[in-house]
C-alpha cells in the first residue's frame, strides 16, 4: 500500500497546486462615492450679505 | 427667536460634520429639525446634510429618508439645482441599498438637470455616479452566479459596459475641467470595471493612471488601492512576479497607514500569489501573517480562509501533520460560522489527507470518522477514490465566489 499512498500524495499535490483551488476574496478596491452638498452657512451668508454690508456701512457712517 | 435657534443648531451641526464628527453633527441637525424653520431652503440644506451624515455613518435607511425629504422640498420650492443634488444623493443611497433601477432613475435626473442648467461640474459628477450604479449592478448580478472575470452573462456584461461608458464620459469632462482628483477616481473605478469585464490590459492602464494621480496628490490610501488593484489585474494576466511586487507595495503602505485589515488582505493576496509561483514556504509565511491578524481582528471568515490556504500549502510541501491541523481548524471554523461549502471542502481535504496517511488515523479521531460518515452520505455511499478527475469540478462549484479561476 506504500506505493499507492505515494501515488495519491502526488494526486493530492496536483489538486492543490492549480490556481482554481485558491480561495479568493473579493478585494477589489473601489474609489469613494461623491455626495452633493448643501450648506446653511453658504445660503445664510448669501442671504444676509446685503443687509450685513448695509449694517456695516451704516455703522461706519454713523461713526 | 425660534428662527435663530434652528439656524444656530444647524450651523453647529455643519461645523461638527466638517470637523469629521458626523454623530454629533446629526444630533444638532435633528435638534434643528425639531425646532423647525419656515425657511424652506434652510430646511432643505439641513435634510441634505442629515442624509449625507447618515450615509457616512452607514445608516442608509435614515439617509434615504432625509434625501427623500430634501428632494420633495426642492421640488416644492422649484429649486432645480437643489433637486439635481437631492436626486444624486438619493441615487447613491439607493445604489448602496441595492435598488439599482430606482438609483438609475435618480442619477439620470441629476444628469438631465445638470445638462439643462449647463452645469458641467454637476454633469461630470452625475456621470460618475451613474457609472458607479451600473458597476454595482453588474457586480451584484455577477456575484449571484459562479464565474470568473471575463466569463459573464449578458446582463452583467451590459451593465459593466454601461459603467465603462459613463466613466469615460466623466473622464472627458473632468479632463477638460482639469480636475485631477476626479480623474483619479474615474480611472480607479474604470480600471475595476475593465477588470470585471476581463479586459486586464485596459485595467492595468487605468490603474497606472490612478497611481500617477495618487502620487501627485500624496494620497497614500489611493496609492495603496492602485497597487492592490494592479496586483489583482497582473494575477489574471498570469504575471505573478509583477503581481507579487504590487502586493508587496500594498503591504508596505498598509503597514505605514496602520490599517490592520488591509495589511491582512495584502498578506492573503501575497500568500495566494506565492502559491501560484509554487513557492510554498513564502506562501505559508504570508498566510500565517494573515491568520494572526484575522485572529486579532476576530475575523472568523478570514481565519477559516487562512486555515484552508495553509492546509493546502502544507499538503503541497508534503507536511501532512500541519496540513491536517489546519484542515481540522478550517472544519471547526466553517461549522462555527455556518459556512456549508467551507465545511464540505474541509471534510474532503481531511479525507484526502487521511487516505495519504493511512486509515489508522481515523480510528482514533472522532472528527475524521464523522467526516467520513457525512462524506459517504453526501456521495450516496459511493466507494472511495472517486473524486479525482471530473469530480474535482464539483468541488469548485460548491465554493461559489470564493474560487475563481486565477488564470
Amino acid at each position: 500500500s506504500q506505493p499507492l499512498a505515494g501515488g495519491q500524495a502526488a494526486e493530492l499535490q496536483s489538486k492543490v497546486v492549480p490556481s482554481k483551488q485558491i480561495l479568493h476574496s473579493d478585494n477589489m478596491e473601489m474609489e469613494p462615492e461623491t455626495m452633493e452638498t448643501k450648506s446653511v452657512t453658504e445660503y445664510f451668508s448669501k442671504l444676509h450679505m446685503g443687509s450685513l454690508v448695509y449694517s456695516c456701512t451704516s455703522k461706519r457712517k454713523n461713526k | 427667536r425660534m428662527e435663530a435657534s434652528c439656524l444656530e443648531l444647524a450651523l453647529e451641526g455643519e461645523r461638527l460634520c466638517k470637523a469629521g464628527d458626523c454623530r454629533a453633527g446629526v444630533s444638532f441637525f435633528e435638534a434643528a429639525v425639531q425646532v423647525g424653520t419656515e425657511d424652506l431652503r434652510t430646511l432643505s440644506a439641513i435634510y441634505s446634510q442629515l442624509g449625507n451624515a447618515y450615509f457616512y455613518l452607514h445608516e442608509y435607511a435614515k439617509a434615504l429618508e432625509y434625501h427623500h425629504h430634501d428632494l420633495t422640498l426642492a421640488r416644492t420650492i422649484g429649486d432645480l439645482l437643489g433637486e439635481a443634488k437631492a436626486s444624486g444623493n438619493l441615487g447613491n443611497t439607493l445604489k448602496v441599498l441595492g435598488n439599482f433601477e430606482e438609483a438609475i432613475v435618480c442619477c439620470q435626473r441629476h444628469l438631465d438637470i445638470s445638462r439643462e442648467l449647463n452645469d458641467k461640474v454637476g454633469e461630470a459628477r452625475a456621470l460618475y455616479n451613474l457609472g458607479n450604479v451600473y458597476h454595482s449592478k453588474g457586480k451584484n448580478v455577477a456575484n449571484a452566479g459562479t464565474h470568473d472575470p471575463g466569463e459573464l452573462p449578458d446582463d452583467v456584461k451590459n451593465a459593466l459596459q454601461k459603467a465603462a461608458k459613463y466613466y469615460e464620459e466623466n473622464l472627458s469632462i473632468v479632463t477638460e475641467l482639469g480636475d485631477r482628483a476626479a480623474q483619479g477616481r474615474a480611472f480607479g473605478n474604470l480600471g475595476n470595471t475593465h477588470y470585471l469585464l476581463g479586459n486586464f490590459r485596459s485595467a492595468v492602464l487605468a490603474h497606472e493612471q490612478r497611481l500617477l494621480i495618487a502620487k501627485e496628490f500624496g494620497d497614500r490610501s489611493a496609492e495603496r488601492r492602485a497597487y492592490s488593484n494592479l496586483g489583482n489585474a497582473y494575477i489574471f494576466l498570469g504575471e505573478f512576479e509583477t503581481a507579487a511586487e504590487y502586493y508587496r507595495r500594498t503591504l508596505q503602505l498598509a503597514r505605514q497607514l496602520k490599517d490592520r485589515a488591509v495589511e491582512a488582505q495584502a498578506c492573503y493576496s501575497l500568500g495566494n500569489t506565492y502559491t501560484l509561483l509554487q513557492d510554498y514556504e513564502k506562501a505559508i509565511d504570508y498566510h500565517l501573517k494573515h491568520l494572526v491578524i484575522a485572529q486579532e481582528l476576530h475575523d472568523k471568515i478570514g481565519e477559516g480562509r487562512a486555515c484552508w490556504s495553509l492546509g493546502n500549502a502544507y499538503t503541497a510541501l508534503g507536511n501532512h501533520d500541519q496540513a491536517i491541523h489546519f484542515a481540522e481548524r478550517h472544519l471547526e471554523i466553517s461549522r462555527e460560522v455556518g459556512d456549508r461549502s467551507g465545511e464540505l471542502t474541509a471534510r474532503l481535504n481531511l479525507s484526502d489527507l487521511q487516505m495519504v496517511l493511512g486509515l489508522s488515523y481515523s480510528t482514533n479521531n472522532s472528527m475524521m470518522a464523522e467526516s467520513q460518515a457525512v462524506e459517504n452520505s453526501l456521495n450516496g455511499g459511493r466507494p472511495r477514490g472517486r473524486r479525482y478527475s471530473m469530480e474535482n469540478m464539483e468541488l469548485m462549484k460548491l465554493t461559489p465566489e470564493k474560487v475563481p479561476n486565477w488564470n
